[in-house]
């Protein structure tokens, strides 16, 4: 078997396996909160490959892409503003590290207070959770500069916005893309729980409207679906990293031999 | 290293052992023991009367060993009654049918409570202090918030509008949980709100005014939750059924004639502020199942187009 | 936060007295908004009346059983998230064809968000403990997994021909040469998990309804009892803090030896 054969093998394996087993096992199921497989799957296309996917699917999504953005652009902004002051640092962190452990959907029914019932909370809910791990992680990377780049930058008199741009950032890149990663996976899980109390429309509003109604099968099918998301948007945050980091693997690969 | 190593292993056999603490399903009786038996319910006013009951001894009296178990809601208690986790669950007359049109086995065995059939209710349609809208036909085009979207908030108020003359269909709602809907109606993001109990009194507090009781306009003493449980406990202990249904029909019976013992009880399952419990309006507990107002429910739901197959009312009731 | 590296911040004294006032800011803050209107007060409480309602809960014992309750499940679903993270990274990671094939299925699985499982574990298993502790330990596990098996990968290649000259036996290797290696990882990974433990403990409380101290918050906002809700949220948030310092606490217990303390590996 040629090298690339054996490869798609392996990658296809394990999945196969386990949903033919699900799909057997779960065949003359009669449990109304366990149906059979095949009904899911049909559930499946008749509930999102409609008019659901404009109406519910793309607006949760564009809040979670809006929300992602904002917090990244807090959490870095916030994190290296932190992470050069040590003064500044000290201040903050009790009070960071007693927001941090909040809950999100206790959070919700305050946010509701301030920001309404709109694609405002919404997205607030999102940012409010995502951008710990940015923040967290910036923080850590800027305090963990290179000591000896550093000293060549204020050797070569390296000042201000170059400094920030070529030391700071880039040094701090990996940790950042880091609490990015982790900041998307905790961003989906916002952006159903933004949708489960005061919302009209979206992907998790819809899925808790079928649990509400008895429909199981077209819930199980959102569950489904809200897994493949998770899958398709950690693909495309590889993807991104690649391309952003493709000089600090290489360095890492490198170092490794 | 090593000691560290014992200790980490230690510690975590330590906190798995203590994992298994709880159990979930009560065990078979014993002949000459009492049943343990666990109920689902929301913890609301509405319950009081099995709170009530298992305070002055109805279910221990009867060879029942009650254990009240507070849940979010019916989506959570009916699979609960289903999968015989919970022996009997508490849920509104609506989700009820619903869970019948789909072919749960349920039954129900007993009532839960009623509307108080006049116009203090304990729900009510409001609005804010200066709002321009006077009666329920002026909401068609406007915005009211419910607690949960196509369930009874939603068939009452609709009936609301209906019998002010107003065009039902045009009435949108938002779901919105009850304790945020006071101070969404007093921002504005909502146009009207329908709420129960302490939240009525809440809205009162900040100058809100009512524009109808519409578990009142819905039917005449509607009955708004009732207590179920599943076919195959029927089957498999129709004696503890009828025990707990007897038992039941006395709580309710006590609770809608001491009704100071009744709020005396809600203090205890819930954290509402004493002084809010003294001005709360009661619903009624009947300890007979309102049939007629079940029946226009389901009316009402399917030509609103919540159930889409006519319910079987007497299938559903005992 | 991790240990070293206080030289530039100055005397450690100096740190707690900046670290209390921005407490003590943030407290004033919270004070002042609502007596402003900036927020509604009836809705969002100062703090002096948050304080008050919190004494108030104190001397209840349905609090410290709550208390109790979620303790309890976030030490329940922690405990058997990083037992079989810990076992099947290593398992995993040891067999190059193992982790061939499983990573496909863990990259797929792994993203699934916990609250996705919510509508699923309501139905399954209702308002109970299990129901919480399931989403618990599915959330907690990836941590856990992802970094031993980063850890394992990690082994140093010299390391690993020396003790294959020596012909050290399976478990002989396991303990001498992977467990040292990956336990600084799997001791992150405990870390990332515990956080991601305690707020999906206190998630499925709320939104499910299971025993603890998040289903006390849900009963307060239904009997509309808005300082005693606060008063709870307040609780949380301490509750994670002394989660987060008793595993950053265990953390450097059990890595006393190694010569420095990891950071996070990009997962």
């Amino acid at each position: 078997m040629t090298a690339a054969l054996r490869r798609a093998t392996l990658v296809v394996a394990l999945p196969a396996a386990l949903l033919t087993a699900w799909w057997f096992a779960s065949a003359g199921s009669t449990d109304f909160y366990r149906p059979p497989l095949s009904r899911i799957l049909a559930a499946f296309g008749e509930t999102w490959f409609g008019p659901r996917l404009v109406d519910d699917v793309l607006p949760s999504l564009a809040r979670l892409g809006l929300g992602y953005a904002m917090a990244l652009v807090i959490g870095v902004t916030l994190g290296v503003a932190t992470g050069l002051s040590p003064r500044l640092r000290a201040t903050l962190e009790p009070v960071l590290e007693f927001l941090r452990a909040v809950p999100p959907p206790v959070l919700v029914p305050i946010l509701i207070l301030v920001a309404g019932i709109g694609n405002t909370m919404k997205v607030l809910v999102i940012v409010s959770g995502c951008v710990w791990p940015v923040l967290l992680n910036t923080v850590e990377g800027v305090r963990n500069v290179d000591g000896v780049l550093a000293d060549t930058c204020r050797s070569y008199r390296i000042r201000g916005q170059a400094r920030l741009r070529h030391l700071v950032l880039r040094s701090a890149s990996p940790q950042i893309v880091t609490g990015a990663r982790q900041a998307l996976s905790i961003g989906i899980i916002l952006m159903v729980i933004s949708e489960m109390f005061a919302a009209s429309s979206g992907l998790g509003f819809t899925i808790v409207q079928f649990q509400r109604g008895f429909a199981i099968p077209e819930m199980w099918s959102g569950v489904l679906l809200l897994g493949l998301l998770g899958v398709a948007l950690s693909v495309v945050f590889r993807v991104v990293e690649h391309r952003v980091l493709g000089w600090y693997h290489g360095i890492r690969a490198v170092q490794r031999q | 290293m090593r000691r560290n190593l014992t200790a980490l292993l230690f510690v975590t056999a330590l906190l798995s052992t203590a994992a298994c603490g709880g159990s979930t399903t009560p065990a078979p009786s014993q002949p000459g023991q009492p049943d343990k038996v666990t109920v689902g319910v929301i913890p609301i006013l509405d319950v009081a009367p099995i709170y009530l009951g298992e305070q002055q001894g109805f279910f221990s009296s009867r060879d029942i060993d009650l254990t009240l178990t507070p849940a979010q809601g019916g989506a959570a208690i009916v699979p609960a009654v289903v999968s015989g986790q919970y022996q009997f669950g508490f849920s509104n007359v609506i989700s009820l049918l619903l869970a019948q049109s789909t072919g749960l086995p349920l039954k129900v065995v007993s009532n839960g409570n009623n509307s108080t059939g006049v116009d203090e209710d304990f729900a009510a349609l409001m609005v804010k202090a200066d709002s321009p809208i006077t009666s329920p036909a002026d909401l068609a085009g406007k915005t009211v918030a419910a607690n949960t979207l196509k369930n009874i908030v939603e068939t009452s108020v609709r009936a609301s509008v209906r019998k002010a003359g107003g065009d039902a269909a045009a009435v949108r709602f938002t779901e919105l949980p009850f304790p945020d809907q006071p101070a969404a109606l007093e921002a504005g993001r909502v146009d009207a709100v329908f709420v129960v109990e302490p939240f009525q009194q809440a809205v009162l507090a900040q100058g809100g005014r009512k524009i109808a009781s519409s578990y009142v306009d819905a039917a005449p003493n509607l009955a708004v939750a009732l207590y179920f449980t599943s076919q195959q406990l029927i089957a498999a202990n129709p004696d503890l059924v009828r025990r707990f249904t007897e038992a039941m029909k006395e709580s309710l019976a006590y609770a809608d004639s001491h009704p100071d013992e009744a709020r005396a009880i809600i203090g205890t399952y819930t954290q509402i502020a004493p002084e809010v419990i003294a001005k709360l309006t009661l619903p009624k507990w009947p300890a007979e199942i309102n049939r007629e107002s079940v029946r226009t429910l389901a009316d009402l739901a399917t030509e609103d187009g919540l159930l889409t197959k006519p319910a079987d009312v007497d299938a559903l009731l005992p | 936060m991790t240990a070293g590296k206080t030289g530039r911040t100055g005397k450690p004294a100096g740190r707690v007295r900046l670290g209390l006032a921005g407490l003590l800011g943030f407290a004033a803050l919270l004070e002042l908004a609502p007596r402003a209107g900036v927020v509604p007060e009836r809705y969002a409480p100062p703090t002096s009346r948050i304080v008050a309602a919190l004494v108030e809960q104190a001397g209840e014992q349905r609090f410290w059983t709550a208390l109790a309750d979620t303790a309890r499940t976030w030490a329940t679903g922690l405990a058997i998230a990083v037992v079989a993270g810990v076992a099947l990274g290593v398992l995993i990671g040891a067999t190059p064809l193992l982790r061939a094939a499983t990573a496909s299925t863990i990259e797929f699985l792994r993203p699934i968000p916990s609250v996705a499982l919510i509508p699923l574990v309501v139905v399954l298993y209702g308002a109970t403990r299990s129901s919480t502790l399931v989403l618990v330990v599915y959330a907690a596990f990836w941590q856990v997994l992802v970094q031993v098996l980063h850890g394992v990968a990690d082994i140093d290649p010299v390391a690993r021909e020396t003790a294959l000259s020596y012909r050290l036996g399976r478990w002989a290797r396991v303990r001498w040469l992977v467990w040292p290696t990956a336990l600084p990882y799997a001791m992150t990974g405990v870390r990332l998990a515990a956080s991601v433990a305690l707020i999906l403990t206190i998630t499925g409380e709320l939104v499910i309804g299971s025993p603890g101290l998040g289903r006390e918050i849900a009963v307060a906002q239904t009997s509309g009892a808005v300082p005693q809700m606060y008063a709870l949220v307040l609780v949380t948030g301490l509750v994670g803090v002394a989660a987060n310092l008793v595993t950053r606490g265990a953390e450097r217990r059990v890595l006393a030896w190694h010569p420095s303390v990891r950071a996070e590996v990009p997962v």
